[in-house]
């Protein structure tokens, strides 16, 4: 009898994602099980076992219910996600031709690619679980309890699996029939995760928990949420474990809630497969090419920028190849949405006006400078075109310099003003100081990044690769600007011990442009042993 | 002789109200054991055609049939009966050869006791065999193809279809990949359709070829049936008689109307 197809695509999509273990392939499975065994029976318990008490506390809370509802959502939210953003990063419609042409029903690949996964997938939900239960077995909870929760933990994030490898085939398929679909799809797996890290964000800092102790707010969030199958998990997690050992006490709501679980994930399996068909195909759904106009006033202005001779034209090239790609202008929303929610729910209120300025702005300069000139260029052909020319790479660094400042300077001022305004009291002159103060560091920090980038470069088309050398180069910065920040001072080389009689402003300002000065100085050395290693790369 | 293609009005079309026509009423009978070629300029609608006729994607208008089975109703068998080399096919890069001739063997129902030994052959046809375990990733561009072709004839399907099968490969692959469909044609029988635009090999391989330009088939025939139609020397000629091109004069026009430049 021939191998059922879904199985045969299983095992291949199991066979890509082992690939660079694929070493250990063969008792791959055993390791994981092992190790999961070791976490789930000692890691998770010991983890867990400082906020025993204080979880005894807050299960019989107000907040219990919502507080439970909302974390659950949140691995809910982040297990839809995952396949997706992971799909979306590397859109390969490539094999879909292998596919199509083969005779196997699309509901098989969706099947197949979705239990090809399966061992990462139950990893990730074994963990969840594994830390979850590790909280419940101090109170007592019954094995019918404990299975319980097991189950509806393992049958909420299947769900929530297959529903993000559903939405990930579609999109795929949808994406990568046109034109842009790429770079769509990794501008999306770029800031899709913001609304995920505004709810991490709101429970780490953001006093959420406080909040829901409130009777009115704990309600209204938990009707909000009671329509999500995650919060019915929650609902009987937090029934047994105020109920120990009694499974009678919440045995009818428990049996609703399992069995809603129940039909929710049948429901989801049955429209994916539905929408199979829809998944995998070739036909192409528009035909659009995107289409340059002629140069308007902005390009004209970056022309004139760039001296309006022959660099004034590169510069507008560079300008427009960047600007023209979403996920670029992704990763500045990405930069803006995360100072604004460190704003919102992690800068400290109780703390000095100035002082949470300083954090937001010491956060919002590096952010936009990584995420702007965080990598080079796409493939060695690129920086290839460059190398042929008479200093062609001298061109291309100068180039990706202005343009990066051009990008990034601006924004962080504005970014920085608005911070600024935010503060009670302000006084013109500060908001003056702090935009050109702002504007200047981003312009080192700029500097630096793109040193840092032509010194180690990237040139993959490979969006992990390409993210990876970005956050590279954004925690360079980040633990440079902190660094030196607390360092400086330490080796005596502050403004505030050199001047004592000099008022805490001015020094606050004077220690800026000695830190900026420094930035200055890495920044062009930086820049100079890059363009030297450009030059010589084959 | 049997007909093993035959298609009736096929017709593709796209955008809105159908304004873009990539294959327009496509008449064709190809003959059991011919070898095939269609050709066209870019954007002519070959690859459309074979997809159609590979039950990837729907025709708007019309159909086929691929060795008696209709390409609107017996999708399966269809894709049971043909091997497919797409032009820009998507390898699994993280597999090895073997793992990945294993896969599509599977896919195509190719029973485990006849495919471990198929694989064997076919990689050592292609001289991969001491390479079986290496991941595709590392492999050149023409070990690729070569890789590629073997999928297309791993459950030895009776009809091939080749879309650009040369078009990346360096002297010594393609005169190989041009040797190997010579000798499945010629003996193993097999009914094969090479879609390219590089007509030498096209010449070479094919007992009859097709033109066709922007989706319409323009001409068919022998090659020499095909120079005759045109008045013209070589198929070179007849094929830029019939589907246009840039005459000679103009190429340098731009030079000289500014030839005072740099």
């Amino acid at each position: 009898m021939a191998t059922p197809k879904w199985l045969v695509v299983a095992r291949n999509q199991y066979r890509i994602t082992t690939s660079a273990i694929r070493r250990i392939r063969a008792y791959f499975i055993y390791l994981a099980i092992g190790l999961l065994a070791v976490y789930v029976g000692f890691i998770a318990p010991a983890i867990v076992s400082p906020f025993i008490d204080d979880f005894l506390a807050f299960i019989i809370t107000q907040a219990a219910v919502p507080l439970v509802q909302i974390i659950l959502f949140m691995f809910f939210f982040f297990m839809i996600l995952f396949p997706i953003s992971d799909t979306l990063r590397e859109l390969q419609t490539g094999q879909l031709e292998i596919f199509l042409a083969a005779p196997i029903k699309p509901s098989d690949v969706l099947l197949g690619e979705f239990l090809g996964k399966m061992p990462f997938y139950a990893i990730a939900i074994a963990v969840v679980t594994g830390t979850f239960t590790a909280f419940l077995t101090p109170l007592g909870l019954d094995i019918t309890q404990i299975a319980t929760i097991i189950a509806v933990f393992v049958i909420t994030f299947l769900s929530a699996f297959w529903i993000g490898v559903v939405i990930a085939a579609v999109l795929r398929t949808k994406l990568g029939k046109i034109a842009r679909g790429k770079d769509l799809g990794r501008a999306l797996a770029v800031v899709i995760v913001l609304p995920m890290i505004a709810i991490l964000y709101a429970i780490i800092g953001g006093g959420l928990p406080e909040a829901l102790v409130n009777p009115g707010t704990s309600q209204m969030v938990r009707t909000a949420l009671s329509v999500l199958p995650s919060s019915w998990g929650a609902e009987i997690f937090v029934g047994f474990a105020s109920n120990p050992g009694n499974i009678g006490a919440v045995g009818f709501e428990t049996l609703t809630l399992f069995g809603g679980l129940l039909v929710f994930f049948a429901a989801a399996l049955w429209v994916g497969t539905k929408v199979a068909n829809r998944a995998y195909s070739l036909e192409p759904s528009k035909f659009t090419s995107s289409v340059a106009k002629p140069d308007g006033f902005f390009y004209k202005a970056i022309r004139f920028v760039g001296g309006g001779k022959s660099f004034g034209s590169l510069l507008s090239s560079i300008f427009k190849d960047y600007s023209r790609r979403l996920e670029n202008l992704s990763w500045i929303v990405y930069a803006v949405g995360l100072v604004a929610l460190l704003r919102i729910f992690i800068s400290d209120p109780s703390s000095e006006p100035i002082d949470q300025l300083m954090f937001l702005s010491e956060m919002a300069m590096p952010f936009l400078a990584a995420f702007v000139v965080g990598t080079v260029s796409r493939g060695k052909e690129t920086l290839f075109i460059f190398k042929k020319s008479p200093f062609g790479i001298e061109k291309f660094v100068k180039a990706r310099l202005v343009q990066g400042w051009l990008v990034a300077v601006p924004i962080a001022a504005a970014l920085i003003a608005v911070l600024t305004i935010l503060l009670p009291q302000i006084r013109l002159e500060y908001l003056l100081i702090n935009i050109v103060w702002g504007s200047l560091r981003t312009l080192t920090l700029v500097a630096v990044v793109l040193g840092l980038a032509i010194v180690n470069p990237i040139f993959g088309e490979e969006s992990r690769e390409r993210n990876m050398g970005i956050i590279l180069n954004l925690m360079v910065v980040l633990f440079a600007t902190i660094g030196l920040e607390i360092g400086l001072p330490r080796i005596g080389l502050s403004f505030g011990r050199m001047l004592p009689n000099i008022d805490a402003f001015t020094v606050i300002l004077y220690d800026h442009i000695l830190l900026t000065t420094v930035f200055s100085l890495v920044g062009i050395f930086l820049l100079y042993i890059g363009i030297r290693k450009l030059n010589k790369i084959e | 002789m049997k007909v093993v293609i035959q298609t009736d009005q096929l017709s593709k079309y796209y955008g809105k109200g159908g304004e873009i026509k990539a294959v327009n009423g496509l008449d064709l009978k190809i003959y059991e054991g011919e070898t095939f070629g269609l050709l066209g300029p870019n954007g002519a609608g070959k690859t459309t055609t074979v997809r159609l006729l590979n039950c990837i994607i729907n025709p708007t208008r019309g159909t086929a049939t691929v060795n008696g089975y209709d390409i609107l109703k017996n999708e399966s068998e269809v894709k049971k009966v043909t091997g497919l080399l797409a032009e820009s096919p998507g390898l699994y890069e993280k597999l090895s050869a073997h793992e990945f001739l294993e896969f599509m063997g599977a896919l195509y129902d190719v029973p485990n006791e006849i495919l471990t030994e198929r694989i064997e052959d076919l990689l050592k046809l292609f001289g991969l065999y001491e390479r079986r375990s290496y991941l595709l990733e590392g492999y050149s561009r023409g070990m690729k193809q070569k890789i590629l072709i073997a999928s297309a004839l791993i459950h030895d399907p009776p009809i091939l279809f080749f879309d650009e099968p040369t078009s990346m490969l360096d002297p010594r692959a393609a005169l190989m990949v041009k040797d190997l469909i010579k000798k499945l044609a010629d003996t193993a029988g097999k009914t094969i359709f090479i879609c390219s635009h590089i007509l030498p090999v096209v010449e070479e391989l094919c007992d009859r070829i097709g033109i066709i330009n922007q989706g319409k088939l323009v001409s068919i025939g022998t090659v020499d049936e095909i120079i005759a139609q045109t008045k013209t020397q070589t198929l070179e000629e007849a094929f830029i008689a019939i589907t246009g091109g840039v005459e000679e004069k103009e190429l340098l026009a731009w030079r000289e109307q500014k030839s005072g430049n740099p």
